[in-house]
């Protein structure tokens, strides 16, 4: 073969890779979509076709049954709050880490790093009976999962506060100090300020983790208070052979996470990476 | 920074609390519920000593799903890492849509496990689902069952999870591409280096702590993973479809099962599997990055 012809080959055979790899990673989301929109008739005949008249029966079906409204509300709910306390008490005990002296400060934040090494569903049988009725009885109620999900995420935002904190120069805490600040005013108006992309960085990492938690909602959380997660699960259960109404119901719970990624892309994936490099 | 004798725990209290209650807290109950005879929400727990473990030790689907983590971590390490890596010495030069192969490449990581499982639940039909009608298009008569093939299930779960994660480790690599100097691939163009040895010589080579953390990653996850097999491998026989995490689960709380104690002990050893597979992953990777720097 000539070279010329070789490099052509390779240009083209490059291209014919990433091709396919674009084709596996989007046609089945796209297929999701174009599914959801077909009657059942032509789902089962014609599932590659790409032109149809389209019917929106399967979306109607799933958005007035009511179910997916109520568990983005809880998800919603369940993040907020989790995230809001995550970070916050994690920000306060970074700080610590990263500013104080004290006697058993590595032995502790050991402690803390032990967290992210800890698969979960070990803790599921006892957090069962801990949050079940004979102790904090909130079990089957949303209330039960923030308790977890604070828990799990500390380790991780810990240690990407910490580092961020102990970025900052030392000059500055000790010169506001002078000034008169309190501890409390260093972390809230000197501290604070400085970290925020890495704020930014643990809330996305943490809010996307506990949107999309599944294990801990199985276990303790009702069917009637179901998360989004929970929610597509339980429908897919009910409605297993009906392939466009699940394709609609898949839609209509990744569809508006999709846009948010796709416009916040550059956040999320830097989000989602950081939290998982530091691990 | 100077500070009053109290004030770090006043910091820490609320941390320290809560992770106290609900994770440390339950590990500990973890190693003292595996300790009991507990077959049953209704029945009174027992103590029975390492009764469980011995159990354990001859229970053949514990072994199954040992071996699944272990499988799943040499599939990943075998199949996932080097399709991610290829793809992004592929992506490493400018080329016409870069940034769309990335974002779809990516978008798995954002979506909840649960959606995912239900969406390849129809690709992997058997009959008419997505695949088999798309092999049909070039062999008519091709019928297989997929998820429901007890050998191959974990397989094609497999397969859903590297759609998953592929993306995210894409990005790792195209971040470790882009620290390398350009300057060294000048110098090699000069010398007349094509781009397949530039690749060889070049890339790959400063490119392995970027593989070192990819492969930690996916063997922690791996071994700590759960959800897309849960969701996905059910309707196999128990030996062919369990993780050590998702038969923990199902000791204690599928169906009426309720076995608290041998379910504990189950996770227990999950804990001790992990932790003993991690810590020395981590130390050694900790060590290395402090010489880095």
């Amino acid at each position: 073969m000539s070279q010329p012809a070789a490099s052509r080959l390779a240009w083209l055979s490059r291209r014919l890779v990433l091709l396919l790899a674009f084709l596996v990673a989007a046609y089945p989301l796209i297929w999701m979509v174009l599914t959801a929109c077909r009657t059942e008739q032509d789902a089962r005949r014609h599932p590659f076709a790409l032109l149809f008249t389209p019917t929106m029966a399967s979306f109607r079906t799933v958005l007035s049954s009511g179910l997916f409204g109520k568990a983005y509300l809880n998800s919603a709910l369940v993040a907020l709050a989790g995230v809001a306390l995550a970070v916050t008490f994690a920000a306060f005990a970074a700080f610590a880490f990263a500013h104080c002296r004290f006697r058993g400060r590595q032995l502790l934040f050991l402690l803390f790093l032990l967290g992210m090494m800890v698969p979960v569903h070990v803790t599921l049988i006892p957090l069962n009976r801990l949050l079940g009725p004979e102790i904090l009885g909130l079990k089957g109620t949303l209330w039960a999962l923030i308790g977890p999900y604070v828990g799990f995420a500390l380790p991780i935002s810990i240690l990407i506060l910490r580092g961020a904190f102990e970025a900052v120069p030392k000059e500055l805490m000790e010169a506001a100090r002078m000034d008169g600040c309190t501890a409390w005013g260093v972390f809230r108006h000197v501290g604070l300020p400085l970290v925020r992309p890495a704020l930014a960085t643990v809330t996305i990492f943490n809010l996307l983790t506990m949107w999309n938690e599944f294990a801990f909602a199985l276990v303790l959380v009702d069917g009637k208070n179901a998360t989004l997660p929970l929610a597509i699960s339980q429908f897919q259960g009910e409605n297993a052979t009906d392939i466009t109404l699940i394709c609609a119901a898949l839609a209509v719970s990744v569809l508006p996470l999709l846009a948010v990624y796709f416009v916040a892309q550059k956040h999320i994936i830097r989000g989602l990476t950081a939290g998982a490099l530091k691990q | 920074m100077k500070h009053g004798r109290f004030t770090p725990f006043l910091f820490l209290l609320p941390a320290l609390a809560i992770y106290a209650i609900f994770v440390l807290l339950p590990i500990g109950e973890s190693f003292r519920l595996s300790l009991f005879h507990w077959s049953s929400p209704l029945a009174e727990p027992r103590f029975c000593g390492l009764a469980n473990f011995t159990d354990l030790m001859q229970d053949r689907v514990f072994w199954w799903a040992l071996y699944h983590n272990a499988l799943l971590i040499g599939l990943s390490l075998a199949i996932q890492l080097p399709v991610a890596c290829g793809l992004a010495l592929l992506l490493s030069r400018p080329i016409c849509g870069r940034g769309l192969l990335r974002t779809a490449l990516f978008a798995p990581m954002v979506m909840p496990t649960a959606a995912i499982a239900a969406l390849w639940l129809f690709i992997y039909q058997p009959g008419d689902g997505l695949l088999t009608q798309l092999i049909r298009i070039v062999r008519p008569d091709f019928d297989y069952g997929w998820l429901g093939v007890p050998s191959h299930a974990m397989f094609w779960v497999f397969l859903t999870i590297c759609w998953r994660y592929t993306g995210f480790h894409l990005v790792l690599f195209l971040a470790g591409i882009s620290a390398i100097p350009t300057q060294l691939y000048e110098a090699a163009r000069i010398d007349g280096a094509g781009e397949w040895s530039q690749a060889r010589h070049i890339t790959l080579p400063l490119l392995k702590p970027t593989l070192a953390v990819a492969a930690t990653l996916s063997i922690i996850g791996s071994l700590k993973y759960f959800d897309l097999v849960y969701l996905m491998a059910a309707g196999v026989p128990e030996e062919s479809r369990e993780l050590l995490a998702t038969y923990v689960y199902r000791l204690a709380f599928e169906g009426f099962s309720g076995r608290f104690g041998y379910g504990s002990a189950a996770a227990v050893s999950l804990l001790l599997v992990a932790l003993g597979v991690v810590i020395p992953l981590q130390t050694r990777r900790r060590v290395a990055t402090e010489e880095d720097a």
